[in-house]
């Protein structure tokens, strides 16, 4: 798409757009990359360096002890494990899930349509609060295992908003046209919807992803006693944690803790050994959100 | 709306379901020392209320060496931020086999999720029975409820210290050049800032920072209102100061003396000895500039800021580390900073009615009590993190620079420490071959001091920094022990009081400090009219009341 | 304006005399696909709205249901009586507007100028770095925009004085007025990048040859843009929209919390701070879950005004 569009001929108003988007750009990278170079560097520096403070983007004092300490935490290896299994696991179920309601709901015809795309829509804006959702876990077994990451969070009423508005701006011919061979809606919705809506299930797909790899109160309220089932972030959130715990504060219990914290650069290096394959992946997902649709198919 | 009925009448349907199978709640009791006990390997699962970043589920060597010796293993599991962990066990009925809750004993004890104790230690833990003495008392949960449901963990039995840790802090090279002046009181602290900032305007090339604090977090307690207290000669009681005599209890910050201490805040701000950025800069800020050598004088606790401190040694800048002393507003006024508050219970570990065999839970806790479990907690495994030296535990050089390089680092991998589970005795605490308990004793102290640490003293006619204060023994031990371990009140309105005024004295003494001098006052009324329309007296009579049940209690035997 | 894709899908008028059951008969597959989620839905949402009795009770964890203490609104009635609970109110509604507005078109602008750009390694490049910010913590973006906007060498500063604009440094950080504005920011900095990618996916649907007539028909870049790329993402920025508005009252707390100060602390205290502090920190599950119901319906009453709005005037919405 992109060089079909440079072939044609560009007059000078648009070579002044492109000059002038070209520098935006360029603020725009410096911008952004700072934080995430300042962790890196920081990551990278000695410990007792890095309390002067005062780093940028590059270590001042260059050290890969960080990295090598973290490597001898044994708890990140099996958190690593249940993190990617989680989010494999979960954002599969997910797409699948948040797809097969948003085709439903973007079904004019569909009968309980407005019944169901209300009854989602408001639990967003609501919830039980901690004490129920914990007996609810406890209540049906989820306890201590692994399935707690998955079922509660399967379908998300978000996502299916997401994919529903991209569903409603795809031509509906194609979809009639299937119908009048007699194909059924689950055919229909397999064979000619879910390949047209690769961009926005990639987009799905990314936000899921991050969401599993990311989260730890589940972990944390539900798994806590099962080292076998930690994940990453939770094993991160437990090295970050610091003395900045806004109530409870008293002396005795602060002296405690001041004295176990995780020196700054290694809390960093962690960050990093966290962060790293969610970015791994962006890629692969990145092009399908970036390019377009190869638009052969959908043609009115 | 069609829909939006429908979805009540669904809801309402849940609720009534819900309502039934939520609450069903374990009420039945057993006399736990009637229970069988195993002899194999046992696994015990256990919650505790303040985070232990280093944990490492056993894998460390002094807990392999625990498991070994016990066949215990461990499944512990923290409090990670704010949230009331405690108060959804509580709930849920899912309780751990040992819960160690800090201030929300009460939780539990409400849920009827506890065990007594005592009969469990009468018979089964020699250790901790030793430990208690005749302080039973003390351990009783509340006078309607005279149970022991908690051994005390936060404080460790017969502690003493041998070093100052807070008071007011002064550079080294500050004091020198000020020729080692007597300094006891706001004044002569102001005046050895004053010369030296006067002389050396900047330290490499940036501004020297006469007296900087962290009032932007919770170490606004720490810097700025706990030292009010400290100047002001009363001991460290948290948020509020008991009087002696008739143990009513007073939000401190909002008494005159403290006042004055605060309008002397005002006119260090005034003349520019204050750091600017005292109420908005980050504790990572503070720190570095601290480590930088820049700060002249500190209001802080040598475990805040001593990872600066490290770093200036580090660097071989030992001239500008710190010393402690016992500042006050005038010299009407002594520093209370070691009085003594005798054996103190409330915070402690507990065994739940869920634990399976309380028996082995008790001796568990008991092996942690004994001897050889307080050696090994304290000073880790014989040959590899102490030797045995003429019959003296001795830490080689190489462990020692271990442990203070990085202390997060060895903790981790070594277990000495972690394991304050249990009852133990504290620093200054002989055992029965005449060693310490812990690894902090006086000739230790002395040892660690460096060069210009000892030069300075020296010029005081003190070892360390705690002979510059008063000591121990000049006051009475505190009858209600520890103000911050009364578990504070059910009362919910209390406790939204409590942090309400939290929250106006942060913002209202601050302002008071940063306000021009002559509308000091004026703001400092605006503080004492905010806390009237707060309700802080209702919230000081409820706690008066909690102060004198407790007082009642630790007199009963 | 051409061919909106919208105005293609109306719904299919095929007038039938079929019962009830055949009607659901023809729609198996559909009911198939999405009713077995609207169970899954009850199950762990609506379930535990039984929570919201607690707003009712003196709840004490620990207690069966039955021997909690009732104590009708009182929890609602300490919540209006609360001075503070206005000022809090004040604050959330500021920023969560200002982020709305910001937070909204930030995202939307980056991603058409992404769009624009001709080179597919740049693009794709500015893209990933774009969205590296969603990954670093609250904690160290916060302490990166203190020190930047410190009057103890911070580049803010320091550039401002260099260029005379001002010949002291300003106290960012210590000023009531500023906060607001900081927070949209310090947001708008970490969250852009992650929030283009839904429109990126959105105008990835557009068809490509809309472009090409356009060109042939000698429309400027900005004319493509605005006749093109907008209404094609239009439906996904409604539906955003929508769904942000519903969800004005739930700002969060963390970024408040980190860059806030006492100096600050009229204008940096919001309600979910406001919810964990005098509600679970302290125990009072009761008066936390009062807040909480207050800000459910506060979020669907804002939910239900803004559908219907967008329903009227562009004719989308989410329900």
């Amino acid at each position: 798409m992109a060089k079909r569009r440079s072939a044609l001929p560009t007059n000078t108003s648009d070579r002044i757009f492109d000059i002038c988007n070209m520098a935006f750009m360029m603020i725009v990278v410096v911008v952004m990359l700072y934080p995430f170079l300042n962790v890196l560097a920081i990551s990278f520096n000695t410990s007792l360096d890095t309390v002067k403070g005062g780093i940028t983007i590059w270590p001042r004092d260059f050290t890969l002890e960080n990295y090598k300490k973290i490597l001898e935490y044994d708890t990140l290896l099996v958190g690593l494990k249940n993190s990617v299994l989680r989010t494999v696991l979960g954002t599969f179920l997910g797409v699948l899930c948040d797809s097969m309601i948003a085709y439903t709901l973007s079904r004019k015809d569909y009968k309980a349509r407005k019944f169901v795309s209300t009854f989602l829509a408001l639990t967003l804006f609501f919830s039980g609060g901690l004490v129920p959702g914990y007996m609810l876990v406890r209540d049906l077994q989820l306890m201590n295992t692994f399935w707690v990451y998955i079922l509660p969070g399967m379908v998300s009423v978000f996502n299916i908003f997401i994919i529903r508005s991209f569903i409603d701006n795809l031509p509906i011919s194609l979809q009639e046209s299937a119908k009048l061979d007699g194909a059924n809606d689950f055919v229909i919705y397999w064979r000619i919807i879910l390949p047209l809506c690769k961009p926005v299930l990639a987009t799905v797909a990314l936000f899921i992803a991050v969401g599993q790899w990311n989260s730890w109160f589940d972990t944390y309220l539900y798994n806590s006693m099962s080292p076998s089932l930690t994940t990453l972030q939770y094993e991160l959130v437990k090295i970050l944690q610091n003395t900045n715990s806004t109530t409870n504060a008293n002396a005795q219990s602060a002296e405690n803790i001041a004295n176990m914290v995780t020196p700054e650069s290694i809390k960093m290096a962690v960050t990093i050994f966290v962060t790293v394959p969610v970015l791994v992946i962006y890629p692969f997902l990145q092009k399908y959100f970036m390019q377009g649709m190869t638009l052969g198919a959908v043609k009115d | 709306m069609k829909v939006k009925s429908k979805v009540i009448s669904i809801v309402s349907a849940a609720l009534l379901l819900m309502g039934t199978a939520a609450c069903s709640n374990d009420t039945a009791s057993t006399d736990a020392t009637k229970a069988k006990s195993s002899k194999g390997p046992v696994t015990f699962t256990y919650f505790g209320a303040d985070p232990v970043p280093t944990w490492n589920n056993m894998q460390d060597e002094v807990g392999k060496e625990i498991t070994k010796r016990t066949g215990v293993t461990l499944k512990a599991s923290y409090q990670v931020g704010n949230d009331d962990k405690v108060g959804l066990i509580a709930s849920s009925g899912q309780y751990p086999d040992l819960i160690s809750p800090k201030g929300s004993a009460a939780k539990m004890v409400d849920a009827g999720a506890m065990v007594d104790l005592k009969p469990l230690i009468e018979k089964y833990a020699p250790n901790i029975k030793k430990l208690i003495g005749n302080n039973w008392g003390r351990l009783k949960y509340s006078n309607e409820d005279p149970k022991v449901y908690f051994i005390p963990t936060y404080d460790a039995v017969g502690q003493k210290q041998f070093d100052a840790g807070g008071g007011f802090e002064l550079q080294h090279a500050a004091v020198k050049e000020a020729g080692y002046p007597q300094i006891k009181t706001l004044q002569d602290y102001e005046n050895v800032i004053k010369q030296y900032v006067k002389k050396h305007p900047t330290v490499d090339g940036k501004p020297t920072v006469g007296m900087s604090l962290i009032g932007s977090d919770w170490h606004f307690l720490i810097t700025v209102t706990n030292n009010a207290t400290g100047a002001t000669g009363k001991p460290d009681e948290g948020e509020y100061s008991i009087d002696p005599k008739t143990h009513k209890a007073t939000f401190h910050s909002r008494l005159p003396e403290e006042k004055e201490y605060f309008k002397w805040l005002n006119h260090m701000n005034d003349i520019g000895l204050l750091d600017s950025q005292s109420f908005v800069q980050t504790y990572d800020q503070y720190l570095a500039k601290v480590a930088s050598g820049r700060v002249v004088g500190l209001a802080d606790q040598s475990w805040s800021y001593g990872s600066a401190e490290n770093t200036l040694k580090g660097a071989g800048k030992d001239e500008l580390t710190y010393g402690h002393y016992p500042v006050t507003l005038n010299d009407k006024y002594k520093r209370h900073d070691f009085q003594s508050i005798g054996f103190n219970a409330g915070w402690g570990i507990g065994i739940t009615k869920n634990c399976k065999d309380p028996i082995r839970a008790i001796k568990f806790l008991d092996f942690l009590a004994s001897d050889e479990g307080q050696i090994l907690n304290y000073w880790g495994i014989k040959d590899k993190q102490y030797k045995v030296d003429n019959g003296k535990r001795v830490i080689p050089a190489d462990v020692q620079e271990q442990k203070t390089k990085n202390n997060a680092e060895f903790t981790k991998k070594t277990g000495i420490g972690m394991y304050n589970i249990s009852m133990r005795y504290g620093d200054g605490m002989k055992d029965s071959t005449g060693n310490y308990y812990t690894t902090n004793f006086p000739e230790n102290v002395v040892k660690n001091y460096s060069k210009e640490t000892k030069e300075v003293l020296s010029h005081y006619n003190a070892k360390t920094w705690k002979d510059l204060f008063p000591s121990e023994k000049e006051f009475p031990v505190l009858p209600w022990g520890a103000a911050w371990s009364i578990n504070a009140s059910s009362n919910t309105e209390y406790g939204a009081i409590f942090q309400k005024a939290e929250d106006t004295a942060k913002s209202y003494v601050t302002k008071a400090i940063l306000a021009k001098p002559a509308d000091f006052d004026k703001e400092w009324d605006n503080y004492l009219k905010a806390l009237d329309a707060i309700g802080v007296k209702k919230m000081e009579a409820e706690y008066t009341k909690l102060v004198k049940a407790r007082v009642e209690l630790w007199s009963s035997k | 304006m051409k061919t909106l894709p919208l105005e293609v899908s109306k719904p299919m008028v095929v007038k039938t005399k079929k019962s009830v059951w055949s009607k659901i008969l023809s729609q198996k597959y559909l009911i198939l696909m999405s009713f077995p989620f609207v169970i899954w839905v009850f199950v762990f949402s609506y379930i535990p709205i039984w929570g919201w009795t607690m707003a009712f009770q003196n709840f004490k964890p620990g207690l069966s249901f039955s021997q909690q203490e009732w104590v009708g609104l009182q929890n609602f009635k300490e919540l209006f009586l609360d001075h503070d609970f206005y000022l809090v109110m004040r604050n959330t509604l500021a920023m969560s507007i200002m982020e709305l507005v910001a937070g909204f078109l930030c995202p939307i602008v980056l991603a058409v100028l992404l769009h624009e750009l001709k080179n597919k390694y740049f693009k794709r490049t500015v893209q990933t770095i774009s969205y590296l910010p969603h990954f670093v913590s609250w904690v160290v973006v916060s302490g990166i925009v203190i020190q930047m906007l410190s009057t103890d060498g911070g580049v803010v500063n320091q550039l401002l004085m260099n260029l005379h604009v001002i010949n002291k440094p300003i106290e960012f950080m210590g000023k009531e007025n500023w906060f607001w504005s900081i927070v949209t920011t310090a947001d708008v900095w970490k969250e852009v990048g992650w929030n283009t990618i839904i429109y990126l996916a959105a105008i990835a649907g557009i068809d490509p040859q809309l472009y090409e007539a356009a060109k042939v028909d000698g429309a400027s870049r900005f004319r493509q843009i605005w006749h093109i790329t907008i209404p094609g993402i239009r439906t996904t920025i409604t539906i955003l929209l929508i769904l942000s508005i519903g969800n004005l009252i739930n700002i969060g707390f963390e970024k408040q919390m980190l860059l806030g100060n006492p100096l600050v602390q009229s204008h940096s205290n919001v309600i979910q701070l406001y919810a964990l502090n005098y509600g679970i920190g302290l125990g009072r599950y009761s008066f936390g879950t009062a807040v909480g119901i207050f800000n459910s319906v506060v979020s669907i009453i804002l939910l239900f005004s803004a559908n219907r709005i967008f329903k009227k005037t562009t004719g989308e919405s989410v329900m």
